[in-house]
């Protein structure tokens, strides 16, 4: 398990957390590539078949934010 | 917040942004102006330059970053800040020691050495002045050791402290150590509401505001346990939702307030620390140790703005500011010349943004019968039918110089694109966004005959438009292309992981090729609007808003409920500025009934709205007659009225009356107003109280103009005013200045501690506590005048018309606090004047003018398009349960008539109204409702896809 990454499945609001993360790259901040993004138009889209998905994928972690 | 109003203005097709230029002269007249524009170079190719940063990394000079307020280093090729528009480095040559290494490493071939400085002309209709202000400098106060104590420092070097991309990351930091401060104090009035030689009289009306926020965000970033002290003459929070702001930030932050001027700042040797010196309120001496000060310094016009001013001939204020009349707000002293921004006064973004949209408003209207002539418009490619074909994916692979390609192995990631199912086509670009990289794509699409494209490169958020607009160029729908965000979220955050970061890269292009080949052209609703408007309220703004949209050539109906036009400015006396309002008022009038354009019905209410942007139809009720409006858009200009005080015993004696009340009797030249030897106003009657936590704006100006005027009549008149700040913000300050001078009383008092009105045998008796004296105080008074609150005329059944909301306490709340404060959430609805918030005249002109402007560039469409990403239903899976009828924010859902002959009872969804934010789709448990473009299917192709395994 020593060089168990985990996969981290994110669901990013368009217009806040997606706009965000570019900033992180603006300003060069770093963080681990675990993470794989996927914008949706706002987390009321969100439904909670897409975190079962994301798990039954492999995901080890589902990370919504908006 | 005003990025993506950057990139709009940028990518504006009818705007040309003119960078490093100035105005030399301006030749001719309103309607017909020549404008002389020297054109600074850039030494950087606008058209070329990609904003990548290649040159700054290269270059060897270093030099102050002005932006960051000489916090911090940066290089002689530079950009302000990343996101900038036009996004385009340039070269200071005052550092630039001209070693050529940014020519030799700019991929774009960008760098122009030999750039020169030009001249060109510009033929104009009429002109708009924004120049905005500067921050005063407060190196010449000396007492207040900026400039020698490090830690001595102004409220703008402090905001780029606290800003993320500020010279310290955002990290709460102090120059001299780069220590964290655990007390930090505030000064106010820096260089403002000062006599002295070299600072300025007026208020500069922001700073108490941005004190306050500086002092909360300090606290969200160091944590509670941080010490903020502002120390101020009065707290000016006049704005919309400031005073519960000021509220938060005493009760729940714990931000200590302080009504002192410091007198002294000593360094507490060896430590960087600084001794404050100040005297309270009560005269007592103190004295206490802070690890930073922040100077609130003021704004003020910059020495460039008064020349060009003057070079222009436009006339300037005492405070050089540039001049406008109470009923011109946004009109300069030169006709077809406007202004807005803190060049009209300082002022904050809210009215900043009123201003700007009213000087457009007042410059489109001597525009109106050219309008159009010379704007450009987008060519239309037909567009090519795919439905039914196979996908034809094209991968285009950026490597943005060296942004991209230098952390990411882009042949690799273009390789890995070509094997994926359904990519037919993928390459890689230098850079993917130039103009001639565009050319390519089209040219491609078209000779492949692909029918969707992916371009992996930067973010959505700024360029999936630009490409987009290509697939347009090429004959396909903009739908069929999905952006892969591997700069910004890959490249850039993972630049030490340079094989992961690849690995990334090539998940995400294959999440986007899974998507597209599952996206499907989207029709956007096509709306036509109709060309009339609707204002409802017939007073001062309702009349400024209804005018601008008939001389900008639409009919124009004002819905007045009562018999006469003018509202209550009817019932005001004077501006500040000593003019007759109700003169003016009944030329506004009579400009109202002489324009054909302008219908006007008054005794006139609303009972229903039907319908949304572009076609609305109001029922119009009057004298039992109903009759049915058909409007494109409509303006709430309802308005507020004067509170009647339960305090005070108002009501009790004729001679308690309230602001209005002494306006009126001004008015008729009431004999009561002859033999006074005593007035007192007080000041806040509810306004500023637990029940009616805001501050009505005006009533300072008002009472003190009033003052002065019964101090002008009879300068023996003892007069009082009973206050808890004075707010006579912008340069309403010197009438302030002007009523101490008269001889006219201030006397302070806390809410907790309010004066109090008795009648003893017909002898009026106001009894307050002196602040300086802290000892009770009785004044024997013929007159006492309320400054009574100004209190919406809330009506819930319009706001239910138009699905627009209001707040706690009755007024209209706008889109957005700043940025869009004229207008609604809900498209084709605007507001301004009282209903908004309480203002003066002029504001609420501005804001008549504003919401006009606002609604012309829906009007002057004509057609609207919405976009093409929204909901809709599938009636035969849908349950009619009404929960995304419940759910909407926008009321774009709704059921089928009853008499409808197919799925009666079950939901639709109007694609007008909808935003596509996808809320319904979640919250359909019938499955029933579809999310165009993000669809169920399309998110779970991303999904299925972020392992290999497809």
């Amino acid at each position: 398990m020593s060089h168990w990454e985990p996969k981290i499945v994110s669901f990013l609001c368009n217009w806040c957390s997606y706009g965000a993360a570019d900033l992180a790259g603006v300003s060069r901040m770093e963080y681990p590539p675990n993470i794989r993004v996927i914008r949706i138009p706002c987390t009321g889209r969100m439904s909670a078949k897409f975190i079962l998905a994301a798990f039954r994928q492999g995901a080890d972690g589902v990370w919504v934010s908006g | 917040m005003i990025s993506p109003k950057l990139v709009e203005v940028g990518r504006h097709i009818n705007i040309e942004l003119m960078t490093c230029s100035e105005v030399e002269s301006v030749e001719g007249e309103s309607g017909n102006f020549e404008v002389t524009l020297v054109n600074h170079p850039r030494y950087i190719d606008l058209a070329k330059c990609t904003g990548c940063g290649e040159c700054a990394l290269h270059c060897p000079v270093t030099a102050v970053d002005s932006f960051n307020m000489g916090l911090d280093d940066r290089k002689a090729t530079y950009i302000d800040y990343a996101q900038a528009v036009p996004l385009a480095f340039t070269i200071d040559t005052d550092t630039c020691i001209g070693c050529g290494k940014c020519e030799t490493k700019c991929m774009a071939q960008a760098i122009r050495f030999d750039d020169k400085e030009r001249k060109t002309t510009l033929n104009v209709g009429s002109i708009i002045l924004s120049p905005g202000s500067q921050g005063f400098d407060p190196s010449g106060l000396e007492y207040l050791g900026y400039g020698k104590y490090a830690n001595v420092i102004t409220s703008l070097e402090f905001e780029r402290i606290l800003s993320a991309s500020g010279p310290y990351s955002g990290h709460l930091m102090r120059p001299l150590d780069r220590r964290e401060p655990a007390k930090i104090a505030w000064f106010q009035c820096i260089g403002s509401r000062d006599l002295s030689e070299g600072a300025n009289k007026y208020c500069s009306s922001v700073c108490c505001m941005y004190a306050i926020k500086e002092s909360v965000i300090a606290k969200e970033h160091a944590g509670s346990d941080l010490d903020c002290a502002i120390f101020y003459m009065d707290m000016r929070t006049p704005g919309k939702d400031f005073e519960k702001y000021y509220n938060d930030a005493r009760d729940k932050h714990g931000i200590r307030f302080i009504k002192s001027r410091v007198h002294t700042i000593d360094p507490v040797p060896g430590t960087g620390d600084l001794e404050v010196r100040y005297v309270t309120d009560g005269g007592e001496m103190n004295s206490e140790i802070f690890n930073l000060v922040v100077l609130s310094v003021g704004l003020q016009t910059s020495p460039d703005v008064i020349r060009l001013a003057n070079r222009l001939g436009i006339e300037l204020t005492r405070g050089n500011f540039c001049k406008t009349e109470t009923f011109e707000p946004v009109a300069t002293s030169k006709q077809g010349i406007f202004v807005c921004g803190a060049f009209q006064g300082p002022k904050d973004i809210p009215q900043s943004v009123v201003d700007s949209s009213a000087a457009a408003a007042a410059a489109g209207e001597i525009l109106s019968t050219a309008r159009n002539t010379l704007t450009r418009s987008k060519e239309i490619v037909p567009e090519i039918n795919v439905i039914n074909e196979r996908p034809r994916i094209g991968v285009f692979v950026c490597r943005c110089g060296i942004n991209i390609a230098g952390v990411v192995d882009v042949p690799s990631v273009t390789e890995y694109a070509a094997t994926l199912p359904y990519v037919d086509f993928a390459t890689e670009n230098l850079y993917t966004c130039s103009q001639d990289t565009q050319e390519i794509i089209t040219q491609i699409i078209k000779e492949k005959n692909l029918n969707r494209v992916v371009v992996a490169s930067c973010t959505p958020k700024t360029h999936e438009a630009l490409f987009q607009e290509t697939l347009i160029n090429a004959g396909l729908n903009k739908y069929l292309f999905e952006m892969c965000n591997i700069r910004n979220q890959d490249s850039w955050v993972h630049k030490n992981n340079p094989e992961l970061a690849t690995e990334k890269a090539k998940d995400l292009v294959r999440m986007s090729v899974t998507r597209v080949a599952l996206m499907e052209p989207l029709k956007e609703a096509e709306l036509e609007v109709n060309q009339t408007t609707m204002v409802l309220g017939g007073g001062i703004s309702g009349m400024a808003a209804a005018r601008s949209l008939a001389r900008q050539g639409y009919e124009t109906h004002i819905i007045e409920k009562s018999d006469r036009l003018g509202g209550q400015a009817l019932n005001l006396f004077q501006t500040p500025e000593g003019e007759d309002i109700r003169e003016k008022v009944s030329l506004y009038i009579d400009d109202i009934n002489n324009n054909e354009k302008i219908h006007v019905h008054l005794n006139t209410t609303i009972t229903r709205v039907d319908g949304f942007v572009g076609n609305f139809e109001s029922e119009l009720y009057s004298k039992n007659e109903k009759q049915i409006l058909k409007h494109g858009v409509a303006v709430l200009a309802t308005g507020a009225s004067e509170l009647k005080p339960v305090e005070y015993n108002y009501g009790k004696d004729p001679r308690i009356i309230t602001n209005l009340d002494l306006d009126k009797k001004f008015i008729q030249k009431d004999p009561m107003l002859k033999n006074l030897t005593s007035a007192v106003f007080i000041q806040c009657v509810g306004s500023r109280e637990p029940q009616r936590p805001y501050c009505s704006r005006v009533c300072c100006a008002h009472s003190i103009q009033s003052a002065l005027e019964l101090k002008r009549r009879h300068p023996d008149l003892n007069v009082f005013i009973l206050y808890r700040d004075i707010r006579t913000y912008g340069e309403h300050e010197y009438l302030y200045q002007k009523a101490r001078k008269t001889g006219i009383i201030f006397i302070k008092f806390s809410l907790d501690n309010k004066p109090e009105v008795t009648l003893q045998e017909d002898q009026l008796r106001v009894g307050v506590r002196d602040h300086i004296l802290n000892r009770p105080l009785e004044i024997s008074a013929d007159l006492v005048i309320l400054a009574s609150a100004i209190v919406p005329n809330g009506d819930e059944k319009l706001a239910n018309f138009f699905k627009v909301p209001t707040n706690n306490d009755g007024f209209f709340v706008e889109k957005h606090a700043k940025l869009g404060p004229s207008e609604f959430a809900t498209d084709g609805v605007f507001l301004c004047g009282l209903a908004h918030y309480p203002k003066p005249i002029d504001e609420s002109i501005a804001q008549g003018l504003a919401a006009a402007s606002r609604a012309v560039t829906l009007l002057s469409r004509k057609n609207i398009f919405m976009s093409g990403t929204v909901a809709m239903t599938d009636p035969a899976y849908c349950s009619s349960c009404g929960v995304c009828i419940s759910i909407c924010p926008y009321s774009a859902p709704s059921f089928i008539p009853d008499d409808d002959r197919f799925f009666p009872g079950r939901a639709q969804i109007n694609p007008v109204l909808c935003k596509g934010c996808g809320l319904c789709v979640a919250s359909c448990r019938s499955g029933a409702i579809h999310l165009k473009g993000f669809d169920n299917d399309q998110i779970f192709a991303q999904i299925f896809s972020v392992n290999e395994v497809i």
